[in-house]
């Protein structure tokens, strides 16, 4: 049988937000006219859908609809600092500080309308593009809310800052606390080598990761998927070379990446172990989907044909010389026993 | 040059008008028509982002010369939403989450249209093979081909068309929902400008001079042919750095061009900024740099050594950065334990390979503020930076941040922007640079590639008693993050388990090879495959299953990490459980037992692919037909 068939598995841990230093993000909010919502904050979209993710959390603390959010342009001289777009931190830092400002904002609107119904202020509920008092009749649109409030002389609108607690490490032994939440993950590869050509498909991946809360679980799906291949492309393909200092990859026809034919199926599987310290919960997922994957791997690729690979990428060059080395040893062996 | 004059079909319209015999089609579509949708992400024909339609055959129109499309009918990404409203496709990708950064979507959903209009049924396989020539470097390519799937059943009536309906949110709970991507309209339909795609009245074009040694002093620079040639408006050099020069992420070591020596290949030397970007580039040619060639250093190891060539004088060790973690007694550690397995383990230098390169911006506004537009990872430190840079107040500097078509960390450097911040306050004028995807691979920063020695001490029953990790990485010629690269490695490095004993040590290290940098997962990914791998091995020697050997050194609720912080709740147990179950793994030592096992080829994994099989299957049905 030239192709094999294996399996292994991988755990990982990583941290959220920014590594031994505090992290800091603020935002601003407001309810606008005709039930819509402004949120104004200082870092963008990098692809992994974080204007979704802010525009869900703001739909659902101000009782608007997602697609009546608009969210401001990034902007160092137009919007409160958010710091930078990395560190696994945007719904963690951004996510966070967007839901602070919203409350902020809709805790105007609220108390406009309680003094309006003359209701406490807690019973008042919003959502879906609607504000009521709990046990009454009063049920109006966040856009006539709004109406009544800028006619009381009230705009509703939020600001919020967001920092973690974390410290720097102590440059002897290291000790410190540098994240506040943290983030585990398991996944299991599974493979078929080639053992005529050397070449590795992975064909599954099972991908189970602590999110926290998931905001928005397709793109957490899509977050998990793209980190997978990524981390693929470098075990198996991936390879920047350099020869005196001069690239010899220098384009993508030498430097090789993953396309549709490389991709395993993906199962990703969400665990939610929220966050305590954050008001919604929510941790982080783009960097800690791709930690696991190598090894898992590499682990598969043992579990087929027997041959550990300690030097990445396992190339079909590298893997085929390891099948053979291995063969050589056995024969030799059997040869020496006879 | 003589000018062509091109009359084709564009997207249902009759264009007749000059066109420049050196143009490819692409650069047409997008400079001359600004139909600017589809991109350019290689220049080569190799990621497909650039894909369009002429005469309906998909092509690569980076490759094309203008002149190729003479007479022809051109459909490029505009076409197909052309009242506003998406197709089928489009609203498919839109509804499946297809899209992330979105640089390589208008190619992709061009590739799409082809492999459906050629095959109106094919299945998954198929189209994935149909979209083999399309580069997505964000999703990993299952919502893509899943959209793709759902677009040809609704076309098909297999599927109803309310599949596109958004999601139901009762009393307004959007939290744990699957809400559509609200960007992914403008991004299926190209409308979303990226900086590369944007323009100014009056705008000058930059090119960047780039060293071609590793290491050398710059003995003279000569720029007088250069600023005097027609339609060069400035050229600068280090020399024209009003402040403090120096931008990184830690530390400050990176001049925004070389300053008295150049420490990489495809590090700035100068820049222009022209009316075009042919001078532009006549005008690099014509600047005349004068190096003394130093002894270059290449491997991280040998840069250790006592004697290596010195990169930066700060650092007359070539150590960017230690990181140490200590615990407990690691040589008590081995000593008392059953199984002590050591190992190597090493990883390369990996490219970002964001499909959009890097592009910007800069202008001076009208009350002074100097401007820069681009895809920046960090705008709030790139505007501290430059202010110190160019000797200003910060709030006479702005960062704008554009679509970002991809970053995975490697946007978070500010290797470009001040020069372009500079040509602005030169010329006075908005200044715009573009690099190609050859520049963006050379001069920008790496994975940190790695060599890492695994010492791992066990008691028989699997428990870990001592790690003894220590990794040097190869930093290149700028610290960038490497800081930040090596803290987070060993912070994570011995994994999340309760071990007693840990000692890691984790070295970045200056050579003369391209910068390394930040990189998503960075420093962890490289640590980590060093640790799990390694615990197979010692799984295997002990005849334990890879879950279980796991599960018995996991931390659990309250456990103490090897910086000394006690954690609250701990979800590993929790991941390894759903991982085991959803996978339905078969228990065992990892003993290479694939032959054996029997959990293998479910049906949540894809069949291997045969090259070319199913084509070949098509033709022969249609020859005997």
């Amino acid at each position: 049988m030239a192709r094999k068939r294996g399996r292994g598995m991988a755990a990982c841990w990583y941290g959220i937000a920014r590594t031994a230093t505090v992290d800091r993000a603020a935002a601003w909010a407001e309810i606008d006219d005709g039930g819509s919502a402004k949120v104004v904050t200082g870092v963008t979209e990098i692809g992994e859908g974080i204007l979704t993710v802010l525009a869900q959390i703001a739909a659902h603390e101000m009782g608007v609809k997602p697609e009546h959010v608009t969210i401001g342009d990034n902007d160092t001289a137009r919007s409160p600092e958010a710091a930078h777009a990395g560190a696994s931190r945007q719904t963690y830092m951004i996510g966070n500080v967007v839901a602070l400002a919203s409350r902020e904002a809709r805790g105007r609107l609220a108390q406009v309308m309680a003094d309006v119904w003359d209701v406490d202020v807690e019973t008042i509920g919003t959502g879906n593009g609607e504000i009521w008092a709990k046990d009454s009749n009063h049920r109006i649109s966040i856009g006539e809310a709004v109406s009544i409030a800028k006619n009381r002389g009230v705009v509703p609108v939020g600001s919020a800052s967001f920092g973690t607690d974390a410290t720097g490490l102590d440059p002897v032994d290291g000790s410190g606390r540098p994240w506040q939440a943290y983030v585990f993950g398991t996944q299991v590869a599974e493979v078929e080598v080639d053992t005529v050509t050397g070449e590795v498909q992975v064909l599954g991946i099972w991908a189970a990761h602590d999110v926290g809360r998931a905001v928005n679980p397709q793109g957490v799906e899509g977050q998990i998927e793209g980190g997978i291949v990524q981390a693929l492309g470098q075990a198996l393909m991936e390879d920047y070379q350099l020869k005196d200092g001069h690239t010899t990859t220098s384009g993508f026809a030498k430097y090789i990446l993953p396309t549709s034919l490389d991709v395993p199926r993906i199962n990703s599987i969400i665990i939610e172990d929220p966050d305590p310290l954050g008001p919604l919960g929510v941790k982080g997922i783009g960097e800690p989907a791709m930690v696991p994957t190598i090894p898992a791997i590499m682990n598969a690729i043992y579990d087929a044909v027997g041959v550990r690979i300690t030097s990445l990428p396992a190339t079909p060059e590298k893997v085929l010389m390891a099948i053979r080395d291995k063969e050589r040893r056995e024969a030799d062996m059997v040869q020496a026993a006879e | 040059m003589l000018d062509l004059h091109l009359e084709a079909t564009i997207n249902g319209r009759k264009v007749s008008r000059p066109a420049k015999p050196d143009q490819r089609l692409l650069d047409f579509l997008r400079d001359d028509l600004n139909l600017t949708g589809n991109k350019e992400g290689c220049g080569a024909g190799e990621c497909g982002t650039c894909s369009v339609f002429v005469d309906g055959v998909l092509m690569k129109s980076c490759l094309l010369p203008v002149a190729k499309a003479q007479g022809a009918k051109i459909e490029t990404i505009e076409s197909l939403a052309r009242t506003g409203e998406l197709n089928v496709l489009q609203r498919a990708f839109h509804q499946a989450g297809a899209s992330q950064c979105g640089y390589c979507i208008p190619g992709m959903v061009m590739a799409a249209t082809a492999a459906l209009r050629a095959n109106p049924f094919a299945d998954r396989e198929e189209i994935k093979e149909r979209l083999g020539g399309n580069i997505c470097r964000c999703t990993g390519y299952q919502k893509i081909v899943d959209a793709v799937e759902m677009a040809r059943d609704v076309q098909n009536g297999r599927l109803p068309a309310s599949v596109f309906a958004e999601v139901d949110a009762e009393a307004g709970d959007y939290i744990g929902k699957t809400v559509r991507r609200i960007d992914a309209p403008s991004k299926v339909s190209g409308r979303l400008k990226y900086a590369g795609d944007m323009t100014m009245p009056d705008m000058l074009h930059v090119q960047v001079l780039r060293s071609p040694h590793a290491h050398a002093r710059i003995v003279s620079i000569d720029a007088s042919a250069a600023e005097a040639m027609e339609g060069v408006e400035g050229v600068i050099t280090s020399a024209d750095v009003p402040g403090e020069d120096g931008f990184g992420v830690f530390v400050n070591d990176q001049p925004i061009m070389a300053r008295g020596k150049v420490r990489y290949v495809g590090e700035a030397v100068a820049a222009v900024a022209a009316e075009d970007l042919i001078t532009a580039k006549r005008a690099l040619a014509a600047i005349k740099v004068e190096y003394e060639q130093f002894a270059p250093v290449f491997d991280q190891q040998e840069a250790m050594r006592a004697g290596a060539p010195v990169v930066h004088d700060y650092a007359p060790d070539n150590v960017t950065k230690h990181i140490p973690i200590r615990v407990g007694d690691v040589d008590k550690g081995f000593a008392e334990s059953d199984l002590v397995v050591e190992e190597t383990y090493s990883t390369q230098a990996i490219e970002h390979a964001y499909l959009e390169p890097e592009a910007g911006l800069a202008y001076v506004d009208p009350d002074g503020v100097v401007t820069v537009l681009s895809p920046s990872q960090n705008i709030t430190h790139h505007r501290h930076m430059l202010a110190r840079i160019i000797a200003k107040p910060v709030s006479k500097v702005r960062f704008i941040m554009s679509p970002v078509g991809g970053g995975f960390g490697g946007k978070e450097d500010m290797i470009y922007q001040g020069m372009l911040a500079l040509l602005a306050m030169k010329t006075g004028r908005p200044v715009r640079l573009v690099f190609t995807r050859e520049e963006s691979i050379a001069a920008t920063a790496k994975r940190h590639p790695s060599r890492t020695t695994l010492r791992m001490g066990l008691m028989r029953d699997g428990r870990i008693n001592a790690l003894h990790m220590t990794m040097i990485c190869d930093g290149g010629a700028y610290g960038l993050s490497t800081e930040g690269v090596m803290r987070k490695a060993a912070i994570l490095a011995a994994g999340p388990y309760l071990i007693a004993n840990v000692r890691v040590d984790t070295y970045g290290v200056y050579t003369n090879n391209t910068p390394s940098g930040a990189f998503r997962s960075f420093g962890a990914l490289q640590t980590e495959f060093a640790t799990e791998s390694h615990l197979d091995i010692c799984a295997e020697r002990l005849g334990l299953d890879p879950f279980e050997i796991r599960r018995i050194n996991a931390m659990r609720d309250g456990a103490v990490t090897h910086t000394g912080q006690t954690l609250g709740s701990v979800s590993l147990l929790r991941c390894l459980e759903a991982a085991e179950k959803a996978s339905g793994w078969e228990a065992g030592a990892p003993t290479a037992r694939g032959a054996t096992r029997r959990d293998l080829n479910r049906a949540d994994t894809r069949p291997p692919v045969s090259l070319g099989a199913r084509f070949g299957a098509v033709e022969k049905q249609e020859a005997a037909e």
